[in-house]
């Protein structure tokens, strides 16, 4: 059995963000990174998966330049058995269908029974990379799944859905999951892993050879949004005050609607 | 401007994002029709064509054959965007159309500005404009972004579509939400009494104002101690952080244990007597008022809607 | 010249510190309060990550890591719990180390393989009544009795002590040598007949690690279980602490991180005068001062790890990293509770906390003052 399961390497979100000089992402410099928090409970469940069945090879792919190795060896040091680091030094300039476009390049001819990646990224949050990766394999895909069970070859899932409502769904592998929090709870890679992680094959392939595409939107510019302000202050009789917050909750929140 | 609006249908009911959907044509002026799989007995006011699929024949989640039913429809109308919620069901099947239609999708859409669609980027911290380059551009709204000036009225006038295309997936129906057990740190909506609600029978108040807006009631420290709330309800330090869409802190000062527990919160309205309490710095408005008048005022206005 | 972690030390300090954070900072405080020792959580955890046995090779059951990645595991945990710090500390550098450094190849395979797997917890007995800073006085005897030792004495301060399995106790035995040539080392194992604790003493701060005192009455140890050579004792003893300085250094090291993370959080978040705290100038000195104190002091402790991994001299390093740190930590965690005023005060926030624990490190493992004797002698020899 082949499983894989595609990471990204983040900020951490607590990180102060700045725009870089083109006016046109986040600037890289003084940022912690990190593994997108949806793709740790991929690789915890596919070396889950590796685990149970017991004969499975487990490849972790991921997207970037050099420093993204880091966040890969976390992966290994979790579990996985091989890296494939596809190098892309321009990452914030590849939009959703590029990424999936080289990622189904590279799997195309793998014949991987499993796919694992995170829900979306928690920094660009398209959550489109995974079930465009599907599509573009010919395979089913299930999004933003909470509970996976493996059955030789018949996977089925939770997927959740609005207001805490999972719906129940069994497809056939292969197949592609897009993973989100309370699927699992990421093991830490323990120290004689980490140690060994470093012992493992870790490919590293340009992305140019895999992109064969061209890109279909461009960030124009990005930028903060305006702050809420100093906070706004109400007085006055409580019905009117009352209909007043109604109307900011409308507004402003999307709880009434 | 053409746009063809996704509607969502599930168990039996539609969301309320539909509406979401009218407001964002209206917004950018677009000429607009909708595609539901749902039923005939239950379709969202509005006073265009629908295009409607039949969910007891072609399944309630279904991507292989809610393509194919959105593609036959895409043909026929020939939109210039395909717009849905990003929801469970939109983000889902956005992707699956886009690469069909080899267009660009623009996730989670919060504004439209000179044009341009605009998304939010890492957790909200920044937001991002994002142009088209495709002929036909596939959209998700983030929820609650787009509203409607009025409530949308009238009945569609409506078109069915069917497709006997196959598919890879087998739906097993829902699992409702488990009852019990508060996790405040899982509620979109927290409303919280602090030392101000003055004694334990009005932390009754809260609930029921926290229970109008679908959400929980949590407490500030002095409340908890003065066993007027269970301490799993505790918000600050000691108790949970908290990061809700909207969190309303009544008779709640603002201690800096409190406001460490709750200023992740997206938006914070504060209910108290005084102006200057600490609470006000945090808070995106302040209602200077009585807690005791002014909640129950609340409550009763938000169940009439 | 390199002062970049390698890839394997950063992750170590990234997985330390998501767990530290999810799993040992919960309670800190309520185990402080209640001065709980949570093996299951502060030992059984560690152990199931791999933490109980970093330096030592996979040969007997270790990671086979540097000691920069121990330093920063102990740095890590002491940075949420200085209790969990020490009790890594006082296992690996004074339970195991001194087995793993003199013992034979059947100790190595009896004693130190379940201390580094943490199947087994270890500690460290050496102080007593009458000899503190001055091992040479140890007043325990040990005497020969056929294949036997019989041990008589009472050792105090004993961290993990009444938890830990495993103890590496030294007793006098020969009384007529010269004070430092007569003490011995030997592995005492909980459950030995004549080997009990005495009382468990109510501390300032680490108080969810348990201090206790060992009391031998008799007891009968196997001739096997001397470490080392008898009469090597002192020896022993003070190779174990060059190497406990590092893992106190880093404790030392972690209480000031987690201190001044705080206060930074803090002075962003508190408003005074309209403006956040953080802004006044004063404020911000102080600040300064306090991170880079913590800076220097991470880069004697990582040098000194640095040294006992490449097998170069370190004893000098180690006692200045450990006095260093250790100062350090005590001013920083003073300072800390000072930026976040009454509330620093209280036990709703963790510095108090962390002022109570710092004073410790400059006690244990040899006090700041036996630091600067031996930066000294190194000095003036």
């Amino acid at each position: 059995m082949k499983i894989l399961v595609c990471i990204k390497q983040v900020p951490d979100m607590e990180s102060k963000f700045k725009i870089d000089a083109a006016g046109t992402w986040y600037d890289h410099a003084d940022l912690a990174w990190r593994m997108n928090e949806y793709d740790e409970y991929g690789v915890e469940q596919a070396v889950r998966v590796k685990e149970q069945v017991g004969d499975a090879d487990l490849t972790v792919l991921c997207i970037g330049p050099e420093k993204v190795k880091e966040t890969m060896k976390k992966a290994l040091a979790m579990g996985c058995d091989r890296g494939v680091h596809i190098l892309e030094d321009n990452l914030s300039s590849r939009e959703p269908y590029e990424i999936a476009a080289i990622i189904a390049e590279f799997a195309a001819d793998k014949g991987f029974n499993l796919i694992f990646t995170g829900m979306q990224s928690q920094d660009r949050g398209s959550a489109q990379v995974g079930i465009l990766v599907a599509e573009m394999l010919c395979i089913p895909s299930v999004s933003t799944i909470v509970e996976f069970s493996y059955n030789d070859g018949v996977v089925n899932v939770k997927r959740e859905l609005e207001g805490g409502v999972k719906a129940l769904v069994s497809v056939t592998a292969p197949a592609l999951f897009t993973c989100q929090l309370g699927l699992n709870t990421p093991r830490y890679p323990t120290l004689p892993n980490i140690m060994k992680a470093k012992k493992k094959e870790l490919l590293s392939i340009p992305s140019g050879e895999l992109l064969k595409t061209e890109g279909r939107q461009q960030t124009e510019k990005m930028y903060f949004p305006e702050k809420a302000g100093g906070g706004l202050v109400l007085e006055g009789d409580v019905a009117e005050l009352a209909d007043q917050v109604i109307r900011i909750l409308k507004e402003k929140t999307g709880v009434l609607a | 401007m053409k746009a063809l609006l996704v509607a969502e249908f599930r168990n039996g009911s539609l969301p309320g994002a539909n509406s979401e959907l009218i407001g964002f044509a209206e917004k950018i002026g677009a000429e607009s029709s909708m595609f539901l799989v749902g039923e005939a007995g239950t379709l969202p006011p509005f006073a265009r064509t629908l295009y409607l699929a039949d969910a007891a024949i072609h399944g309630e989640y279904n991507p292989d054959t809610h393509k194919q039913l959105l593609l036959s429809v895409i043909k026929t109308v020939k939109p210039d965007m395909v717009v849905f919620s990003h929801s469970s069901y939109g983000w889902d099947l956005a992707p699956r159309i886009a690469y069909a239609l080899k267009a660009a999708q623009i996730s989670e859409v919060v504004d439209v500005v000179d044009g341009i669609p605009v998304v939010p980027v890492c957790n909200s911290k920044l937001r991002r404009q994002v142009q088209s380059k495709t002929e036909i551009t596939v959209i998700t709204l983030q929820a609650g972004a787009f509203g409607t000036a009025e409530e949308p009225t009238g009945s569609p006038s409506v078109e069915t579509v069917t497709t006997e295309s196959e598919s890879g997936f087998s739906f097993g129906g829902y699992e409702e939400a488990e009852q019990g057990g508060v996790d405040l740190s899982k509620a979109d909506v927290i409303v919280s009494g602090g030392r101000g609600i003055g004694q334990a029978d009005n932390i009754a108040m809260i609930a029921s104002l926290a229970q109008a807006l679908g959400g929980e009631y949590g407490a500030s420290r002095p409340v908890v101690d003065a066993e007027w709330a269970e301490h799993n309800r505790q918000v600050g330090t000691t108790g949970q952080n908290v990061s809700p869409k909207l969190y309303i802190a009544c008779g709640i000062s603002g201690a800096i244990q409190h406001l460490a527990g709750m200023k992740k919160s997206d938006f914070v309205i504060a209910v108290n007597t005084d102006k200057d309490a600490p609470i006000g710095e945090v808070a995106d408005v302040l209602v200077v008022a009585d807690l005791k008048l002014f909640v129950p005022a609340l409550t009763e206005k938000i169940k009439a809607l | 010249m390199n002062f970049e972690l390698s890839e394997e030390q950063s992750l170590i300090r990234e997985m330390v510190r998501d767990f530290a954070e999810t799993e040992i900072a919960p309670s800190a405080r309520e185990r402080d309060e209640e001065e709980r020792f949570d093996r299951a959580l502060m030992f059984d955890r560690l152990a199931e990550l791999g933490l109980t046995g970093i330096i030592f090779p996979e040969a007997y059951g270790g990671a086979d890591a540097d000691y920069i990645s121990y330093a920063i595991a102990v740095e890590e945990l002491s940075r949420v719990c200085a209790s969990t710090g020490v009790t890594l500390s006082a296992h690996l550098s004074l339970g195991a180390n001194p087995i793993y450094l003199f013992g034979s190849e059947e100790q190595k395979k009896e004693f130190l393989v379940p201390l580094a797997t943490g199947e087994k917890l270890g500690a460290f007995g050496l102080t007593e009544p009458a000899a503190g800073s001055d091992a040479g006085g140890t007043k325990t005897t040990a005497v020969k009795d056929g294949n036997d030792w019989l041990i008589n004495g009472t050792k105090i301060f004993i961290t993990n002590g009444g938890d830990a399995e495993t103890y590496v106790v030294f007793a006098r035995t020969d009384r007529n040598a010269e004070k430092h040539h007569g003490i011995s080392a030997f592995i005492i194992e909980k459950g030995t007949p004549g080997f009990s604790f005495g009382k468990k003493e109510q501390k300032l701060g680490i108080r969810s690690s348990p201090t206790l005192e060992l009391v031998f009455e008799d007891c009968r140890v196997p001739a096997a279980n001397l470490l080392g050579e008898e009469g090597s004792g002192f020896k022993v003893a003070m190779k174990t602490l060059d190497g406990g300085r590092i893992g106190i250094a880093s404790q030392a090291l972690g209480i000031a991180q987690g201190a001044l993370d705080e206060a930074v959080a803090y002075a962003k978040e508190r408003t005074q005068f309209n403006t956040p705290i953080a802004n006044f100038q004063g404020v911000q000195f102080q600040l300064a001062d306090m991170a880079t104190q913590i800076e220097a002091s991470r880069l004697l402790v990582y040098m000194a790890a640095y040294k006992a991994s490449a097998g170069l001299s370190y004893s000098q390093s180690s006692a200045m990293a450990k006095l260093m740190a250790s100062e350090t930590a005590m001013k920083v965690t003073t300072q800390a509770v000072q930026i976040l005023g009454g509330y620093g005060y209280t036990r709703d926030f963790p510095v108090e906390r962390m002022m109570r624990d710092a004073k410790i490190t400059e006690i244990y493992e040899g006090t700041s003052e036996i630091q600067r004797l031996v930066i000294g002698s190194s000095l003036t020899r």
